[in-house]
């Protein structure tokens, strides 16, 4: 959900009570436009405050809480669940995991290289599977009144609004900000995540449990390319016949 | 309106047909540029004023309209042929190529040649709307006449339907789900067809906006798929273009 421009405007003149709305967009690297037609029309969205609070050396999750729609960001950060932590580690960093395994190739073993950034290519997904007790879905969709489908799409496009990447986490009672770091809205470090905890999570995984989850993300994988590929085929299909 | 409807018609569909001549030329897909020009003959025969220069150059015995029904059934089988292979729709295109479709159209055709070969068709009329004032018989002949010219094209499209609905809810590129809904109006339009005999006369304006609601759909939705290829290749050349930099 967006924050309505009268709370942004009153935010905004808290920690920068000089600044035009053209310095804040030159510091914070937000067009111009962009910003002025929010303020118009009276939404202004989530990762314009990110922006202006990354700019102006404020936490984003602390300068969200502040606003009504987000105030369950609002106090100590919880730390990560292990779960939650494997799941942003992306399919090849956590293949590569694998194969340093000793289990898997003693004559490797070697240090597999530092894991990239958050987010990866299906962190969200990734995130709620991490997170689901099997009703989280159903929970979200009764608390915020989202559809079902709608909020399936939004996964399986790897994408999640900050509205419900928030209610998802409530509705799992895990920390709140996790479903804006699998969503990529903020750094892992701006959640409080300690640093080093996912590569220590994916280090705590027993052989076992590294491959299975290995191979639960391969077969989703192999899912979405096959189907993919079925798209592909069928459109050539069709322009080979008709275009 | 029906006129200004007729000749706008038969103006997109001939672009459409000429459009098509660079790519014939090239050898892709010769039997779309068939169609389209095939069309495109249909909709000058179907106009009062191209109908009877046509056919009195034929003996002004309307052989013309003759030509006319063969011409549409053509179009429409090898349309049939190329949206049902495209589609994957390996049932209609067994239906329209096997045994019970090539039997149909022997059937509606034989049926129709004899009932108009069984009316006196002198005396040029588009429509054969003269023919059917001579009196009662000629009256029910042109009727049954009409119906067998519909029955085949609607056999036809209606095997597609199933398809096209199927298509429109895929994930496909959205120009070939938007050409696939109006191939499917389409096709559902010329199905309306076959209740023209139970539209009261006075709606006979009715009849002329369905028969070309449904060409207009055909012809653009076919134009779409093509365009959608177009921009489609257009795109990849530019993102091959942009990796290699």
């Amino acid at each position: 959900m967006t924050l309505s421009a009268k709370a942004f405007q009153r935010w905004l003149q808290g920690i920068a009570p000089d600044a035009s709305t053209a310095d804040v967009c030159r510091v914070s690297g937000i067009k111009r436009t962009t910003l002025a037609q929010q303020l118009v029309r009276g939404k202004v969205s989530v990762s314009t405050v990110v922006s202006i609070s990354r700019a102006y050396k404020i936490n984003p999750v602390a300068a969200l809480a502040g606003f009504d729609a987000y105030t369950a960001l609002a106090g100590p950060q919880r730390p990560p669940t292990r779960s939650e932590l494997v799941s942003q580690v992306s399919t090849p960093d956590l293949l590569r995991a694998l194969l340093a395994r000793p289990a898997m190739d003693a004559a490797l073993g070697a240090a597999a290289p530092a894991l990239s950034a958050t987010p990866h290519a299906t962190s969200v997904k990734n995130w709620v599977d991490a997170i689901d007790d099997g009703e989280v879905r159903h929970r979200v969709s009764a608390s915020t009144g989202v559809a079902p489908q709608n909020y399936s799409a939004q996964l399986t496009a790897n994408r999640l609004s900050p509205e419900l990447a928030v209610a998802t986490a409530l509705a799992a009672g895990v920390g709140p900000a996790g479903g804006l770091v699998a969503t990529g809205i903020i750094t892992e470090e701006e959640a409080g995540w300690p640093p080093g905890a996912r590569q220590a999570a994916l280090d705590s995984l027993a052989d076992g449990e590294l491959t299975a989850l290995a191979g639960d993300r391969l077969q989703a994988m192999g899912k979405v390319l096959r189907r993919q590929e079925q798209d592909q085929a069928q459109t050539e299909k069709i322009w080979e016949n008709l275009g | 309106m029906i006129e200004t409807l007729q000749w706008t018609t038969l103006a997109i569909c001939a672009l459409t047909a000429a459009a098509r001549i660079p790519s014939t030329l090239r050898g892709e897909n010769r039997s779309l540029f068939g169609i389209f020009a095939l069309m495109t003959l249909a909709i000058l025969l179907s106009i009062q004023a191209p109908y009877i220069v046509i056919d009195q150059a034929l003996g002004g015995i309307n052989l013309a309209n003759l030509l006319l029904r063969f011409v549409i059934f053509g179009t429409i089988f090898f349309m049939g042929i190329r949206i049902s292979r495209g589609f994957g729709a390996d049932n209609a295109y067994r239906l329209i190529t096997g045994r019970t479709g090539i039997l149909v159209l022997l059937v509606v055709s034989a049926v129709m040649i004899a009932l108009f070969f069984s009316m006196d068709t002198a005396g040029s009329s588009a429509g054969l709307q003269a023919i059917s004032a001579k009196d009662a018989r000629h009256f029910a002949l042109v009727e049954y006449y009409g119906a067998a010219g519909r029955a085949y094209p609607a056999f036809v499209v209606l095997a597609l339907v199933p398809a096209m609905v199927r298509a429109v809810r895929d994930r496909l590129p959205i120009l070939v789900r938007v050409a696939a809904a109006l191939l499917a109006v389409g096709a559902v339009a010329v199905g309306l067809t076959l209740l023209f005999p139970v539209i009261p006369p006075e709606l006979g304006q009715v009849e002329f906006i369905i028969n070309y609601t449904a060409i207009l759909c055909f012809v653009v939705g076919l134009a779409l798929i093509w365009v959608a290829k177009v921009v489609n290749a257009r795109t990849a050349g530019q993102r091959r273009t942009s990796s290699e930099m």
